[in-house]
């Protein structure tokens, strides 16, 4: 039996702390630490820690039972296996493998084998849909998941040997490259071409770019920046998102791990941008395997001058940039939310106004950009606003990657111009019989196929670019089950419309698999995540009944006739 | 004498939230802060300051938007959303409590969609809210309810399951959970942890699983919790209440056997009247009377007696003290800390159980009362005193844990039977059928009836000091008060600042009165001394102003502090009426010192019954043996450390 001694715990602590600073933004990675040491965060540990940080046990409680990734009642096993539950991996037979790891195991998912090696765990999206069922053990992600390949690892876990049979980090696939992955510019040249001009200058090269936010919500960079530019705070902020959490998005990943100092540079220019000299890279902690790499490359740009003090000798420009890690919570991908995980909180989004712009991280302004944004920065000044505003319809300039699995030949990693339609994608990927298509992802639309002609742009149909298409055979109303069973799980649970609505609309879902629910209640319940639209305090809560609308909304004879079909055509 | 507020940013505890949710107003520049909006609200237009929130602009102009999650006293939250209002232009509805304005709008508070939303809330609310209505302490009073009430909730739109989730938890003595009707809207969490700075409660989990809770779902009889009850009088549903001992009260009175006593502390009976219907600020200590006494009880006394009894010991507490420190030159803790709020007590055994030591030895008023009921009272009445049960009615849920502690049984009984906040007793005078404002008045019986505006005054922050200085300061230069302050009031340590802080010069020094001989011979080593005593209410202050003494801080330098553990002293306790908010504290404060300047006497030195009890019972004087065996006790060092 594993002691744990306070003094031993206590000078851990410290040791972080000399690392993180000794404020509360210094939990999330202590607890990390408290967790992979101990295996789990026990209430001695809790109370440990919450003192050293002269905060209330109570308080790390709090944020400690908030994250997936974080075990307080008992200790996890030495092997934790993560099986993906979200939808695309749901389509490709996730069922097949949990069985066959129960069996294997002999416990249920939620438990620990009674030797302490095993933990069964469900995860949401691991960021392998094109690949899926994907499976996380400890930090290490397989694709393809099969019962026998899960059998197979299990044996090599209790051997504690995994063989090289199963790659560190499982490649991406990219299927379709445009001028943003050709973009046959050298490295470091968009931060170099930055460095040269004015701070409103690069604004102004983004502004004529016409580039809009990559994530999902599509607000304009160079607007945002101007805002974080203008306000005279010393103290300034750039956070890089990295906590690619929508069910069927993947595209970060891949850029993270093959475009890394494209990326770097997007981040350092935005510091030059906006007079900030601290940035974050808030990795969600499923991407942990890339932990090393990342670092790595963060030390060689050090070494460089590309990051430290006087970055390419540009005097009083000194930048670095931490990597914060996630720990499981979906919502932390709403740049509020991530701003409380990065100082220490729950992960819960904050009042807007006001926004982060002006009182971001430690009420600083902060500018929050995707992956995919910062990318694209970084290439727009190599090679010019015009290069850029070239691609994609008026209101939606350039070109975006998109995530795209479900019920398709090709699934993978597509860069498409915006306005391409989603006839023109399914031709693409070999598709061309799908029934419905999720447009990004849980929060997303679920587009049937009378509206095929509609366009990928933020004009119409706006995503941070998941894309997961149901093929004819697909069962719209699991569909539904399985985003709404991931919101009730995400959802962050503060605000009583998010919370609770999609709790009722669950339970609504599971009247219609019965086929007892009244079509003047299912209309009420579409009026429900109406109001969840109005009325929730974030973009994940607003979002949350649209695939549950949008679903009712193009299958509702099919879902009405499933009613029929499931009490066998007899009214009971 | 002087104040002061800002203690500086060094001596600032750790930021609570409610600052970070003002940061809208910080790193501004100050014209834009002293700048004017101009809004629209329901076609209303008025101007309001940069930053002034939606809510608050509604208000204003006289607009009433519905709240849960919000409350005056605490920072904002904005998670109900039953607030929502539509600003014109915007996407979404918006929690008109966290959105400041900043720049010209339109507002709509009553649109379609707005009605549909709200209505949507109420329904999700109750369909999570387990229980009826009609077993709930809150009947009449929830805020939930009203709202149903108010939007026309007839029927239970998404279903409304009864069943048992968490079950109830009354472990402890005085406060009660029950969180199936708990509605998540985190004020029990801002109290205890912005006003108190205590954290017993958080939000735990998320999702569906979402729950308050406290550290490791500890039974409230094990958490490091004070008792101060703020949560209870935060808690706009009956998830919180306080242990109501009323039926073990009536069993009392029922039982002829039985000498039924009650006292009555002051807050109380500032505060009761709004129970009845009454305006705050209406104080019914004469009608309690009569109607305490139509409840069945056998005598009604006045616990201002032992608060003079208090100041008569805590002072000549302090002024041994200050002789061994400035004379003796022994080791003394200074400043010596007020004992009379039990939160406090609790707060810093749990906190700072290193400083115990600077806490007077002297009981709170209510034990001091229990222990001479007991004792003195049964011999002159001839009264077994294991027939006697003493009942208090408390502003109080911390007197709850208080009266039950292992220590508080000086008479050989327990002293204090049975704690009554001021809603139960509320609660027994209308099962009675009592209309409490309509009822004749009458006085208090004797021996404990005759009290002094110093006792009175116990109940706002500030009190128990300005009463000391009232009394230590004539006793030590025989001069009157009124002397340097007009009509007795000694503003510096009245009102309602976080922390207040006083100097007061004793320029000349009189004889030593008769009833502390014992203790000096002179005071002309007091000459010239300029006394320093400081003041706080809410532990989040308190901590603040331990934190400044610990570091050898400014209030380092001071004499006597006094501490309450709730927001506005007694006045704002956790067993007074809700809500309880600025305004009603100010006018319970009004009607209290209104009472202490219609009292005849108002130095405790000079109340005749307590110079009677040290002559007739206490014979060896204040801190004399007598007096240390009944009055005074001693204290628990605990931890914060909970396994």
């Amino acid at each position: 039996m594993q002691v744990i001694y306070r003094q031993k715990v206590l000078q851990e602590i410290e040791e972080l702390m000399a690392i993180y600073g000794d404020d509360r933004s210094s939990l999330l990675p202590i607890l990390h630490a408290m967790q992979d040491r101990y295996q789990y965060i026990p209430d001695r540990i809790i109370q440990t820690v919450a003192h050293a940080l002269k905060i209330h046990p109570a308080e790390v409680e709090a944020v400690v039972s908030f994250y997936s990734f974080f075990e307080t009642r008992e200790k996890l096993g030495k092997y934790v296996i993560r099986l993906c539950q979200t939808i695309s991996c749901d389509m490709k037979g996730k069922h097949n493998v949990a069985r066959q790891l129960q069996n294997e195991l002999g416990i249920k998912f939620g438990e620990t084998t009674r030797d302490g090696m095993f933990t069964l765990r469900y995860t949401n999206c691991l960021g392998l849909c094109d690949q899926g069922p994907a499976m996380l053990v400890n930090e290490r992600l397989f694709a393809h998941a099969t019962p026998d390949k899960a059998q197979r690892i299990i044996e090599e876990c209790k051997r504690d040997f995994i063989r090289s049979e199963f790659p560190w980090t499982v490649p991406s696939i990219l299927r379709k490259t445009g001028p943003l992955l050709n973009n046959g510019t050298k490295l470091n040249v968009g931060l170099k071409t930055a460095l040269k001009k004015k701070s409103k200058d690069i604004i102004e090269v983004l502004r004529k770019s016409g580039l809009k936010g990559r994530g999902g919500a599509g607000f304009p960079t160079a607007f945002k920046w101007q805002l974080a530019t203008d306000d005279k705070s010393e103290q300034k902020y750039v956070v890089c998102n990295a906590d690619e959490g929508e069910p069927g998005t993947f595209k970060d990943r891949f850029l993270l791990y093959e475009h890394t100092d494209v990326i770097l540079d997007g981040i350092t220019i935005g510091a030059y941008a906006i007079g900030a000299n601290q940035g974050f890279i808030y990795l969600r902690t499923e991407y942990r395997y890339m932990l090393e790499y990342l670092e790595a490359a963060l030390e060689k740009r050090r070494q460089e001058g590309l990051l430290g003090k006087g970055i390419l000798c540009k005097k009083g420009f000194d930048f670095d940039i931490q990597i914060r890690l996630g720990a499981g919570a979906y919502v932390c991908g709403e740049e509020t939310a991530l701003i409380e995980s990065l100082e220490g909180e729950r992960g819960e989004p904050r009042n807007r106004p006001p926004f982060p712009v002006d009182t971001g991280f430690f009420g600083r302004p902060t500018i929050v950009n995707n992956v995919e944004t910062f990318a694209a920065v970084a290439l727009i000044l190599a090679k010019g606003a015009k290069w850029f505003a070239d691609h994609g319809t008026d209101k939606s300039r350039g070109t975006k990657l998109f995530s795209i699995s479900g019920d398709c030949e090709r699934p993978g990693i597509y860069e498409f111009a915006f306005g391409t339609t989603i006839n023109e994608l399914l031709k693409e990927v070999g598709a061309e019989d799908a029934k419905a298509v999720q447009i990004g992802g849980a929060s997303g639309l679920c587009i049937s196929r009378n509206d095929f002609d509609r366009k990928l742009s933020f004009e119409d149909l706006s995503s941070g670019g998941s894309v997961i298409i149901f093929g004819p055979e697909c069962n719209m109303l699991d569909v539904a089950r399985n985003f709404c069973d991931f919101f009730i799980e995400e959802s962050c649970g503060q605000c009583t419309p998010c919370r609770i609505g999609n709790m009722k609309i669950r339970e609504g879902i599971t009247l219609l698999e019965k086929g007892k629910c009244s079509s003047s209640y299912l209309k009420e319940l579409v009026k429900l995540s109406d109001t969840m639209h109005l009325a929730c305090k974030c973009g994940l809560g607003q979002s949350s009944g649209n695939a549950f609308t949008t679903i009712m909304g193009g299958f509702r004879e099919e879902i009405l006739g499933q009613v029929l079909s499931a009490s066998g055509g007899k009214v009971s | 004498m002087n104040k002061i507020n800002n203690l500086g940013k060094e001596y600032r505890s750790r930021a609570p939230k409610s600052e970070k949710i003002q940061d809208v107003l910080t790193f501004k520049d100050k014209h834009l802060l002293e700048s004017k909006i101009k809004v629209t609200i329901d076609n209303v237009e008025c101007e309001v300051p940069y930053g002034t929130t939606i809510l608050e602009a509604a208000r204003m102009i006289g607009i009433k938007i519905p709240t849960l999650c919000y409350h005056d006293n605490l920072c904002i939250a904005g998670v109900c959303r039953i607030c929502v209002v539509e600003v014109d232009g915007q996407r979404t509805l918006h929690a008109s409590c966290s959105y400041p304005i900043t720049s010209p709008m339109v507002i709509r508070t009553h649109t379609k969609k707005i009605r549909q939303v709200r209505r949507h809330i109420l329904d999700l609310m109750l369909s999570e809210h387990q229980g009826e209505c009609y077993s709930c302490c809150r009947n009449g009073h929830c805020e939930l309810q009203i709202l149903a009430q108010e939007y026309g909730i007839d029927f239970y739109r998404f279903g409304h399951e009864v069943k048992t989730v968490f079950g109830r938890d009354d472990s402890g003595y005085s406060i009660v959970r029950d969180m199936d009707k708990c509605i998540l809207c985190r004020r029990c969490v801002r109290a205890c942890i912005d006003l108190q700075e205590v954290g017993v409660y958080n939000v735990l989990n998320r999702g569906k699983d979402t729950y308050v809770g406290t550290f490791m779902n500890h039974p409230m009889s094990d958490v490091v919790c004070i008792n101060c009850g703020q949560c209870i009088n935060h808690c706009p549903t009956g998830a919180l209440h306080s242990r109501d001992f009323s039926e073990d009260v009536w069993a009392a009175i029922d039982d002829p056997a039985k000498h039924v006593v009650i006292q009555t502390a002051p807050a109380p009976r500032a505060a009761i009247g709004e129970c009845f219907g009454l305006k705050p600020g209406q104080p019914l200590t004469f009608e309690l009377n009569t109607a305490i006494r139509h409840c069945g009880f056998d005598k009604v006394f006045d616990t201002n007696f032992t608060a003079d009894l208090t100041i008569i010991e805590e002072g000549t507490e302090l002024i041994q003290r200050l002789y061994h420190a400035l004379i003796t030159k022994e080791e003394v803790a200074l400043p010596l800390f007020t004992s009379c709020s039990p939160g406090w007590i609790k707060y810093i055994e749990h906190f700072y159980p290193e400083m115990l030591d600077h806490l007077s030895s002297a009981k709170s008023p209510q034990q001091m009362f229990g222990a001479v009921t007991k004792t003195y009272y049964a011999e002159y009445n001839n009264i077994d005193p294991f027939d006697i049960v003493t009942v208090s009615l408390m502003p109080c849920t911390a007197k709850k844990f208080e009266c039950n502690r292992p220590e508080f049984v000086s008479s050989g009984y327990k002293d204090v039977d049975y704690v009554l906040t001021t809603r139960e007793m509320a609660q027994m005078i209308k099962e009675v059928g009592i209309d409490l404002p309509e009822m004749p008045k009458s006085d208090f019986d004797e021996p404990f009836g005759t009290a002094t505006g110093s006792g009175v005054i116990f109940a706002a922050t500030g009190g128990v000091m300005e009463s000391a200085i009232r009394t230590v300061y004539e006793l030590v230069t025989g001069d009157k008060i009124e002397g340097i302050f007009s009509q007795m009031r000694i503003k510096p340590v009245r009102g309602f600042d976080g922390i207040k802080y006083a100097e007061l010069k004793i320029d000349k020094v009189g004889k030593v009165p008769g009833i502390l001989k014992h203790i000096v011979d002179d005071w002309k080593w007091l000459k010239g001394v300029t006394l320093k005593v400081a003041v706080c209410h809410g532990t989040a202050n308190a901590k603040r102003v331990l934190d400044n003494i610990r570091e050898g801080g400014k209030l380092s330098e001071c004499h006597f502090v006094e501490f309450m553990a709730c927001p506005g002293g007694c006045l704002g306790g956790g067993g007074q009426p809700i809500p309880t908010d600025k305004k009603i504290l100010e006018a319970r404060a009004k009607a209290i010192y209104a009472e202490d300047e219609r009292s005849e006497v108002r130095k405790s030195y000079e109340n005749p019954a307590v110079l009677k009890l040290y002559g007739e019972f206490l014979k060896d004087g204040p801190c004399g043996h007598k007096s240390h065996s009944l009055l005074h006790t001693s204290y628990t060092p605990r931890t914060k450390m909970m396994v």
